[in-house]
């Protein structure tokens, strides 16, 4: 199946004009699965962690999301210990309009503003909940721990 | 007791060891060294030492014990009370077994089942049965019809059990449930009911392996096929041994297996082999971690779940826009307006530059993209790609007045829409790494807003034959549960 050239399209600029903080390099024997990176966000308990994920746009992307999965062990309310992340956008709030470019962007976000009553790791959120400074704390640690470059 | 001398060594597991022990003058020795006849006195009543089964404590206790080597005694045992109460197929084997059993009580059948896990789904079983024929039983006991040539019913059955259930992996001889007897003649089960053995009217050991074959080769038989089913066996095993994974059975095998120190002695059972059976079965089926519909393991369970997540990803999207709505969308030419700063546009679906005079479709809230783009989109999900509006204009437009408030929560272009002064807003005209990235961003606040807003809006997805990849397993369930949909 050839790849769309929308695909084409999203990697020439991802590489040509890449994201401060944010890389995703294509698979060279699939062209679909990206090596994704991103930088913990700055004033995060993430901050100075480096998260490696995985990407893959599926047949009939841009209609459906692309899946993203952290591969970095990351202590998150709306990201699972299997790496899946809770995203409105990825999920049913996915638009042709949305790009790797900016759902990567998303992701970046969701870390700086954890959302724990929108919770996917529910006993993350619930210490969020209960204490929130002991899960910033355990998110940091978690980061010098994992998600080290 | 010491009857047998002729009996051939028993091929032994070699990482096991039997100490022999002589009831005679108490010696003890490796039998690997100097076999089942005591080296010391000579004398065949000897015995195997086990953990649980120590001749010499025995040996203390009940000297009287050892006068009796008189295998060939007749019938004149009574059945002991407990037989009446095991719960085994072959009953009435097993009590004709006992009728004519002598009274050495190391005689009594023995049953051994020993279940070992050797690795992961890897099992070793062992198994050893005893059991006494007299010549007497042929023509007492239980009738003349029965007797030896039903002992075959229980060894048979068991050699066919265990066939089934290992097949053909290799069954260690047992090691540790040894009859404390002097000799053991291995015999194949067919055998018992051959003349030859029953006309020697003794004892006999039968120690099963998962492959059951004659030992003994002046009495060959047949090879045992595998009978049953493994849902016999297992009721069968179930039978045999009880029914609680503890082995509770108060009457069940474990009086038969410590018969060592005689009927009515109640001690030490020789062997547990209840709980490793139970045990077992758990853990063949756990090893394989997914059974039919159940789940055995938190791998299969992420599995599951990422699978259902995966299926109701886009589910709680809005659904179709229908296709005459679709096909009524104003197209309009694209013209120098609609270009962005830096003169050039792009249909943000597929991201192909649009070029002045090019036919695009509007929608609606003035967003416009390629026809085959947006039309494809729409036929999915009646949103805009860039503000989320619907283009359909109905009745049961609480959806979308839903939508509408999608402007003020965030949008993937509102700050595009923001940006653009001009009315009415040309998302498409914006540049591609523009200010698209920082709506999103911000659209991250708030994602609940959406999911509340859009419950409402799946059953009409759900009753397209065309959306079959976000009808998910609740589409699934509903037409199960409650017929197609209209």
């Amino acid at each position: 199946m050839a790849l769309p050239k929308r695909i084409i399209k999203e990697t020439e600029r991802l590489m040509n004009e890449p994201v401060p903080g944010i890389s995703a390099v294509p698979h060279e024997d699939n062209l679909r699965y990206f090596d994704v990176t991103i930088d913990g966000p700055s004033q995060s308990p993430y901050e100075g962690g480096l998260f490696k994920l995985e990407l893959f746009l599926p047949d009939d992307y841009p209609m459906t999301p692309p899946k993203i999965r952290f591969l970095t062990k990351i202590y998150h309310p709306n990201i699972d210990r299997l790496g899946r992340i809770c995203l409105d956008v990825l999920k049913s709030n996915w638009s042709p309009a949305l790009q790797i470019r900016t759902i990567l962007l998303s992701i970046q976000a969701l870390l700086g503003a954890p959302n724990p009553d929108d919770p996917l790791a529910n006993d993350v959120a619930q210490k969020w909940k209960e204490d929130q400074n002991a899960a910033i704390e355990t998110a940091r640690q978690w980061t010098q721990e994992h998600a080290k470059p | 007791m010491a009857d047998h001398s002729s009996s051939r060594p028993q091929h032994q597991s070699p990482a096991h060891r039997d100490m022999m022990f002589c009831h005679e003058c108490q010696d003890e020795w490796y039998r690997d060294q100097h076999g089942l006849t005591c080296p010391e006195c000579g004398s065949d009543f000897t015995e195997i030492i086990e953990d649980d089964n120590d001749p010499r404590d025995h040996h203390l206790q009940d000297h009287g014990e050892s006068d009796d080597g008189t295998d060939s005694l007749p019938g004149l045992e009574e059945v002991p009370p407990y037989q009446d109460l095991v719960h085994t197929p072959w009953l009435d084997s097993v009590q004709n077994e006992n009728r004519a059993q002598n009274n050495d009580p190391e005689e009594g059948d023995i049953s051994n089942l020993q279940w070992r896990q050797v690795g992961p789904g890897r099992f070793a079983v062992t198994g050893t049965m005893y059991r006494t024929v007299s010549p007497h039983d042929l023509s007492g006991g239980g009738g003349g019809g029965r007797g030896g040539g039903l002992d075959t019913g229980p060894i048979g059955g068991f050699a066919a059990m265990l066939n089934s259930i290992i097949g053909g992996a290799r069954l260690h001889q047992d090691v540790e449930g040894q009859d404390p007897n002097s000799q053991h003649q291995h015999t194949h089960a067919p055998q018992n009911t051959g003349s030859g053995t029953t006309a020697d009217g003794h004892r006999f050991t039968y120690t099963a392996g998962a492959r059951l074959y004659p030992r003994d080769a002046n009495h060959p038989g047949p090879q045992i096929e595998p009978l049953d089913e493994l849902n016999n066996v297992l009721v069968g095993l179930m039978a045999a041994f009880g029914e609680g994974p503890g082995g509770n059975h108060p009457h069940a095998h474990h009086h038969n297996v410590h018969a060592h120190s005689g009927p009515d002695d109640d001690g030490s059972a020789r062997g547990t082999p209840l709980s490793p059976l139970m045990a077992l079965f758990s853990q063949v089926m756990a090893g394989n971690g997914q059974i039919g519909d159940a789940v055995y393991s938190q791998e299969a369970l992420d599995r599951i779940i990422s699978q259902l997540m995966e299926q109701n990803s886009t589910s709680n999207a809005p659904g179709p826009a229908s296709q005459a709505d679709i096909d009524s969308l104003p197209r309009k030419l694209v013209t120098n307006e609609m270009l962005g700063s830096e003169g050039k546009a792009e249909c943000s679906i597929c991201m192909d530059e649009v070029q002045i005079g090019e036919e695009v479709t509007e929608l609606p809230c003035h967003h416009w993209f390629h026809h085959t783009c947006v039309s494809a989109w729409l036929a999915e999900h009646d949103t805009c790609p860039h503000c989320r509006k619907g283009i359909t204009q109905r009745p049961d437009a609480s959806n979308h007045a839903g939508s509408s408030n999608d402007r003020s929560t965030g949008n993937p272009s509102a700050a595009a829409d923001s940006m653009q002064s001009p009315n009415p807003p040309m998302p498409g005209s914006f540049e591609v790494s523009g200010s698209e990235p920082s709506g999103n961003a911000m659209e991250d606040n708030d994602p609940s807003a959406y999911r509340l807003q859009n419950t409402d809006q799946t059953r009409p997805q759900e009753s397209r034959p065309s959306d079959s990849s976000s009808g998910g397993i609740g589409g699934i369930l509903r037409r199960g549960l409650f017929g197609p949909q209209n």
